[in-house]
């Protein structure tokens, strides 16, 4: 019945029916979460017989004073700004190419896929030989136009643009085919609408295909900068297991995987981690706010 | 501005032929419908005046200017979408407002033109609403107002009413009517309601599987169907149909022996058949027996056998009951005889 009561017996039927869920996501993440807070704020703590003997902010204090930290924090600033807007733009200047050919679209689609279904680590390793300052095809190709050969994984100038040029490539796979959704669930009525007005095809751009593909855009960027702040295996796979020469590719999570697994120090690596769950609160809250004002639906 | 077809064919796949040498010249200041069943091609016919699709073969003049060539952008016109395409991002000012924008007219000058245009078509006191929040009536008056921004010379209607419900579309298409009469733009109206189109144009295209079938005033429609299509497409109730081996020499003697002879289908529109005798129009008289008779408010309809053959009237005035014998008056000016390839031979104007 549409109209019946919610009643203790069908709440309790409800719940049944979420119980394999619940258990599941109460179990990996629910619970994580809260511990990951609470173990943020363990000052003493006995790991071998979990025994917390005091508690206090100290590990807060200590990450925001850690000159590393204000260093990964930069890099991941770094990275997200220069990924995120990179992919949104490439992926759809990409999705409008392979939207307007019919010949062998298809083809391409699954070239540009690949890239997402494809390991992380393999994907370094094919951009590591790429990099290669001696034999690389980077070096290779901007040698024909006089730029010298330039040490892309050793340098702490190059580290992070070498980073973010790959991490923008395997990125692109998945965001293309959004944007290819997106655009062919724009009417094409509102094309014709918008010649008859007179719009030329950039005007037909700007003005009917950027506003109505902007839900797509906006879960493209929210999307990539969820993921982008939570970069690390790209940086553990193209560094061979190191944050880049002179940590130039420290990112926060990067960070808390040094604090937890090589320096055993639980608090302060979880601290860390409520600091970038608060960060990407703050930027995707932004973003909502941003896009109840321009985003169309 | 008069619009004029030379010859023109359309063929998607250039095998399959939408429509078929069309030639037709459309008044200026006039308002024409083109009514046709769905799949006649009449919504095509519209898309290459508006120039997104352009002609297999064939020229389009405006006035005396070759256009055929020349593609949307070139050409114009204003035209209301089927389901009005307004954009949904942006407010109903700024929905009528776009095509000034486009043409670069300045911020200032545009909104003014925009709220006289919402003005003229009532719906200035939604300017800030966006479309999605209007009902079907104003989302199709804005979509009109927007079409009119750029004061085209060429006004073009792709179904505009069929999404409105039945009270709405009465009063759309006198507002239609009006608007149009106001701004005095030549405007092209597409349906597949011959209601709509019987009263709204001053002409009326019939098109049907990609042919003209007849282009004339609603009048001459009705009155002078140039062939079978043509009169069984236009009129409701529907024309009452039959193969002329249906008479048993009924029509005899009335009419010309040769013409009958040619004669292979019979038309008789249901307020033709009178059981009233009006000695100067019947033509001749049949008899039938009622099968059943129906009364909703002021319409009356029988239900009548003629020679084991359905026939429908709406003119019996004497109570019938059913299984009823009754002879009727075939009225002259009601009468239409078709030969073998659908086209009239007789009946109408010519045999009045």
């Amino acid at each position: 019945m549409l109209n019946a009561k919610p009643t203790i017996k069908s709440t309790l039927k409800a719940l049944l029916y979420l119980l394999p869920m619940l258990v599941i996501s109460i179990t990996f993440s629910i619970y994580p979460i809260i511990k990951s807070f609470i173990m943020s704020f363990y000052t003493k703590y006995d790991f071998f017989k979990d025994i917390v003997s005091q508690y206090g902010i100290d590990n807060f204090k200590f990450i925001f004073a850690d000159p590393d930290f204000h260093l990964a924090v930069k890099n991941t600033l770094i990275f997200v700004v220069g990924v995120v807007p990179l992919t949104v733009i490439i992926s759809l200047v990409i999705a409008l190419l392979l939207n307007r050919i019919k010949w062998l679209a298809g083809f391409f689609r699954t070239v540009y896929f690949l890239p997402f279904v494809t390991s992380t680590v393999a994907i370094a390793q094919v951009w590591h030989w790429i990099y290669n300052s001696d034999y690389g095809l980077l070096n290779y190709f901007l040698g024909f136009f006089g730029v010298n050969a330039i040490s892309w994984l050793e340098s702490p100038k190059y580290a992070m643009l070498a980073l973010i040029i790959m991490s923008v490539w395997k990125n692109l796979g998945f965001n293309i085919i959004l944007f290819l959704v997106g655009l062919n669930n724009i009417n094409e009525r509102y094309y014709q609408a918008a010649k008859i007005d007179g719009a030329n095809a950039w005007h037909q751009f700007t003005n009917v295909t950027i506003p109505l593909l902007s839900p797509i855009t906006f879960l493209v960027s929210v999307n990539g900068v969820i993921g982008s702040f939570k970069v690390f295996d790209e940086i553990f796979a193209l560094f061979n297991g190191t944050p880049g020469p002179s940590k130039s590719a420290l990112t926060i999570v990067y960070y808390l995987y040094q604090k937890f697994y090589t320096e055993w120090k639980y608090g302060i690596a979880a601290a860390s981690g409520v600091i970038l769950f608060f960060m990407i609160l703050l930027v995707t809250v932004f973003q909502l706010w941003y896009s109840k004002r321009h985003v169309h639906y | 501005m008069e619009v004029t077809f030379k010859d023109v064919t359309l063929s998607y796949d250039g095998k399959r032929e939408i429509l078929h040498h069309l030639n037709f010249t459309i008044p200026e200041g006039t308002l024409v419908s083109i009514l046709g069943p769905s799949g006649c091609g009449k919504s095509t016919t519209l898309m290459m005046i508006s120039g997104l699709l352009a002609p297999t073969s064939g020229q389009i003049f405006f006035g005396d200017q070759d256009v055929t060539k020349k593609d949307a952008l070139a050409r114009k016109v204003g035209m209301v979408f089927q389901n009005y395409a307004l954009y949904p991002h942006l407010s109903v000012l700024d929905n009528i407002e776009f095509p000034l924008k486009m043409a670069k007219v300045s911020k200032k000058d545009r909104k003014k033109k925009a709220i006289e245009l919402a003005k003229l078509v009532h719906i200035d006191d939604q300017l800030d609403k966006k479309p999605g929040a209007l009902s079907g009536g104003q989302q199709q008056r804005v979509a009109i107002a927007r079409a009119l921004a750029k004061e085209p010379s060429l006004l073009l209607l792709d179904e505009p009413l069929s999404n409105l419900d039945a009270r709405l579309r009465i009063e759309m298409r006198q507002e239609i009517r009006r608007i149009q009469q106001e701004t005095g733009v030549t405007t092209i109206f597409v349906t597949h309601d011959q209601d709509e189109a019987l009263h709204i144009s001053d002409h009326i295209m019939v098109l049907n599987q990609g042919h003209i079938q007849q282009f004339s005033s609603a009048e001459t429609l009705y009155d002078n169907p140039s062939n079978l299509f043509v009169a069984q497409f236009i009129g409701e109730p529907v024309i009452n149909t039959l193969d002329i081996t249906d008479f048993a020499g009924e029509l005899d003697g009335q009419i010309d022996a040769d013409i009958l002879q040619r004669t292979q289908k019979v038309g008789i529109r249901p307020e033709a058949l009178q059981d009233h005798n009006t000695v100067a129009n019947t033509l001749a008289t049949i008899t039938t027996k009622v099968t059943r008779s129906e009364k909703y408010g002021r319409e009356k309809n029988a239900l009548l056998e003629f020679h084991g053959q359905r026939l429908l009237t709406t003119e019996v005035q004497a109570d019938v009951t059913d299984g009823q014998e009754l002879p009727l008056y075939l009225q002259r000016n009601g009468v239409y005889l078709f030969d073998k390839d659908g086209v009239r031979i007789f009946g109408g104007d010519q045999d009045a």
